[in-house]
């Protein structure tokens, strides 16, 4: 299994907006390329509002991936892109939602949202390769907001990143996905991938 | 249709969360008994389990506590049941009475005990390192480092109970139970019947004149195992090279991935230890003799590390090694870690790591949900008592009231301590204790308490914060829920007839997001001494919705008339309210309309949800 380059992921975003479920879908994505795939999730706090973070590893062993060593972040809320920078290899490809989902202290606030361009401005501190989205707009469009994580995983697949295109997720979709969620999902992956291009 | 899990499909391929590999590997072993305790990283075990049940040839029960589960799977499994019982960490602890004794009297059946360990705490009090209660114990252990181990370890871990006779560990860590991996399946074989209880008190009753001779024959037993261990294929060893690298657990997967992208693999000779205890000595020696310097690999305590110092000390060998001086005993590892100290063992310069530094961001700690029945009671406890009651805490989403603006944790020390360490600090203080308790949490082990304070005469406010569920680990049942995912609860406990039955006299009841009847309730109890309590029974929402499908027909607004004073979002901390310029606002899509808010400030008002 070692002449395959190693690809490691990061994910990131906030408990209730449904990124585990992108996170087993890109795992059976890359299990049905028949390439080597471990993933890995923390959500102990999932349901109250914390950050979840998971991963997707093609080519290795372990599910964890420390700080310095994803060769991709996707961030499903932009200021939980920014926390998750530290894992990133310098020079990794990120992939961002722009809409902000203001913890706590920002709602009742006592303190302040980074601006989307001081967020661009810290991400482009570590990598040149950015692209950022609407993912959760995208996803309301698409008829159901958590549906946005598809997009953003489409338009990972479209950037070439990856050794398999935004069809093999699409195959995904359709092999797992109960039947009336598949053409929400379906929708997402084909406005994120257009999304990508503009 | 069988689920997948239960199937009969040997070679089918699937991609398993390592908690689900566990019950497959079960199932693969011909399970016929499973107790279980929730609790984080271990929980999607019992939850599977449970879920499956119907239609499974296993039976399954979500017992009171850790403690209780190990006694049920010990009766079982002395009534010749191939059996699962599994828990987190910190609930070995709770279960550690009836292990000891498990490992004299010996498992005819089988018996795997599921052991969570949480390296990191990323759901736990501490990290502790649970392979100390095999070694106090006299149990060998199985740990995987992949889902295809998972599964598989599950099964032989079973099936080698059975054999031996003798009680197993699947040592597990918090990355092993979440991962997901490709699981290859194997047969599904007919569990039948458990082979029934052979009487022989002479092997199952632990008085003394027979633990003498049951402590020598599980030493025997261990010896047998240690067989086992010397020729098991989770035990292998790897490559060449002068530095030997000896690990288990998950840091296999890290030494693999760093030797891999090091390209140091042709110089590092590897042996990799699934079934890790006892230990396979005359592997090991081999391995031992075969290098010049042995670097241990083990998260948290240098368990293996000391093991393989004594065998290289007893056997007069000059070999350096190295562990716990490299790599730390707290939290967990990453590849980048053993990467760097593989690369100083054999001289070579490591990578750069230069990891991006982000500006400071604002934090996204965990909150009480919109609409959590925890907060009212928290806000009118507070409102009655401020900063004169010491609040003792439990453990449960309702920990979460720690923070501010609510702060009703002053201290806590395990499930189900609040009463009695409320009792201890109560007396030593003088000053009035609240002590807040779950309903999971009060069945688990809050009940001794009371029993306690009540016998001792303590003096302490019990509040029992009864969400209907045990909503942290994922809204399990327990003795005390109406319904679960399969249905009505009909052997129901009621937790007021309990509290009479233990002697409490004084026992409220209302709803906490009725504030009038709570505060009234809490200043009556206030003026009172002994053991008084208060039940706060009120179904935690997110409950409400999966299990009842239903969520409140209205949602909370503001006026136009808000004055901006901020009120609601300084004392109560919604997540579903925001501060909107001058304004307070709801957010109506996550508002679980409890209507608590209503009750802090005039200006808001209740509306039907979707006008
Ligand atoms: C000994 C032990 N077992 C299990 C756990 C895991 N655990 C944490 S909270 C909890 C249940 C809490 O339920 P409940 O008391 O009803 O409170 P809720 O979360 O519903 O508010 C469990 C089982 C633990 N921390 N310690
Ligand atoms: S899950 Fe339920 S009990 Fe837990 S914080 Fe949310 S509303 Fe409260
Ligand atoms: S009614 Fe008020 S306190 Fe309750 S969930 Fe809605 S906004 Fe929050």
């Amino acid at each position: 299994m070692n002449d395959i380059k190693p690809i490691r992921i990061f994910m990131t975003g906030v408990g209730g907006q449904g990124t585990l479920t992108a996170t087993t879908m890109l795992a059976r994505t890359v299990l049905a390329a028949g390439l080597p795939v471990t993933s890995g999730e923390i959500h102990g706090m999932a349901q109250r509002g914390g950050v979840v973070e998971s991963t997707v590893l093609i080519g290795c062993k372990s599910p964890k991936i420390g700080h310095g060593e994803a060769d991709i972040l996707l961030g499903f809320e932009p200021m939980e892109t920014v926390r998750a920078l530290p894992y990133l290899k310098r020079g990794g490809l990120v992939l961002s939602s722009t809409e902000f989902m203001p913890p706590l202290s920002v709602a009742m606030g006592k303190q302040a949202c980074p601006s989307l361009d001081e967020i661009k401005t810290q991400v482009a501190a570590c990598t040149d390769k950015a692209h950022y989205m609407n993912s959760q707009t995208i996803g309301i469009e698409a008829g159901a907001v958590q549906s946005g994580n598809i997009a953003l995983l489409g338009a990972l697949c479209a950037t070439g990143a990856l050794p398999f295109g935004p069809e093999a997720l699409a195959a995904t979709i359709k092999a797992n996905l109960p039947a009336k969620l598949q053409a929400v999902n379906l929708k997402a992956l084909e406005l994120g991938v257009a999304a990508l291009d503009a | 249709m069988a689920h997948s899990l239960l199937a009969d499909a040997p070679g089918h391929i699937d991609l398993l969360l390592g908690n689900e590999a566990i019950v497959r590997g079960a199932v693969e072993a011909g399970l016929q008994v499973a107790t279980c305790y929730p609790g984080t990283p271990s929980s999607e075990v019992p939850d599977t389990l449970f879920r499956l049940s119907p239609e499974a040839r296993y039976s399954f029960e979500y017992s009171v506590n850790e403690k209780v589960a190990l006694e049920v799977a010990g009766g079982a499994t002395l009534a010749g049941a191939l059996t699962l019982c599994t828990m987190k960490h910190v609930g070995v602890n709770v279960a550690a009475d009836p292990l000891m004794t498990l490992c004299y009297t010996g498992t005819p059946g089988g018996l795997l005990l599921l052991s969570a360990d949480d390296p990191g705490c990323h759901s736990s009090q501490n990290e502790q390192d649970n392979r100390y209660y095999a070694r106090l114990a006299g149990m060998p252990v199985l740990e995987p480092s992949t889902a295809q181990e998972a599964k598989d370890m599950t099964r032989d871990g079973l099936l080698l109970s059975k054999k031996h006779g003798a009680p197993f560990m699947l040592r597990t860590t918090t990355r092993v139970n979440h991962l997901r991996g490709p699981v290859e399946f194997g047969p599904v074989p007919d569990p039948g019947k458990p082979d029934g209880f052979q009487r022989n008190p002479s092997k199952f009753v632990p008085i003394p004149a027979f633990s003498r001779p049951m402590h020598v024959a599980l030493l025997e037993r261990l010896e047998a195992l240690r067989q086992e261990a010397e020729n098991s294929p989770y035990n292998t060893v790897t490559g060449s090279g002068s530095l030997g690298i000896v690990c288990s657990s998950i840091s296999r997967a890290y030494v693999a991935d760093a030797l891999a992208q090091s390209g140091l693999a042709d110089r590092v000779k590897v042996l990799g230890l699934g079934f890790s205890h006892p230990l396979p000595e005359t592997m090991c020696l081999d391995f031992l003799s075969s290098v010049s310097r042995l670097l241990v690999v083990e998260e948290l305590e240098p368990i293996l590390e000391n093991d393989l110092r004594v065998l290289a000390q007893k056997n007069g060998l000059d070999v350096e090694i190295l562990g716990k001086d490299v790599l730390p005993r707290c939290n967990e590892f990453t590849v980048s870690m053993v990467e760097d100290a593989i690369c100083r063992l054999t001289g070579e310069a490591a990578p750069v790591r230069d990891a991006c530094q982000p500006a400071a961001l604002p934090m996204r700690p965990p909150n009480l949900c919109a609409g959590c029945p925890h907060r009212g009671s928290y806000f009118a406890a507070r409102k009655v008592f401020g900063d004169d009651a010491i609040y003792s805490s439990d453990i449960g989403c309702y920990t979460l009231g720690l923070l501010p603006p609510l702060k009703a944790a002053d201290f806590l020390l395990c499930m189900g301590s609040s009463i009695s360490a409320g009792g201890g600090a109560a007396l030593a203080s003088g000053k009035t204790v609240l002590a807040f308790i779950g309903d999971s949490t009060y069945f688990h082990s809050g009940l001794t308490g009371v029993a306690n304070a009540v016998f001792n005469k303590h003096d302490v406010l019990i509040v029992v914060l009864d969400n209907r569920t045990t909503a942290m680990t994922g809204h399990q049942p327990h003795p005390g829920v109406d319904k679960t995912i399969l249905g009505d609860n009909d052997s129901r406990l009621d937790i007021e007839a309990s509290l009479r039955g233990l002697g409490v006299t004084e026992v409220r009841e209302v709803n906490p997001f009725n504030q009038k009847k709570t505060i009234a309730a809490f200043e009556e109890l206030k003026t009172m001494k002994g053991v008084r309590a208060l039940i706060a029974k009120e179904p935690c929402p997110l409950f409400t919705r999966r299990i009842y499908k239903k969520v409140a027909p209205q949602v909370a607004y503001v006026a136009e008339s808000c004055t901006g004073r901020f009120e609601c979002l300084d004392t109560l901390a919604c997540p579903a309210m925001y501060r909107d310029g001058d304004h307070a606002a709801v957010n109506p899509i996550l508002c679980n309309g409890c209507m608590l808010c209503l009750q802090v400030c005039g200006h808001i008002k209740a509306k039907k949800r979707g006008s």
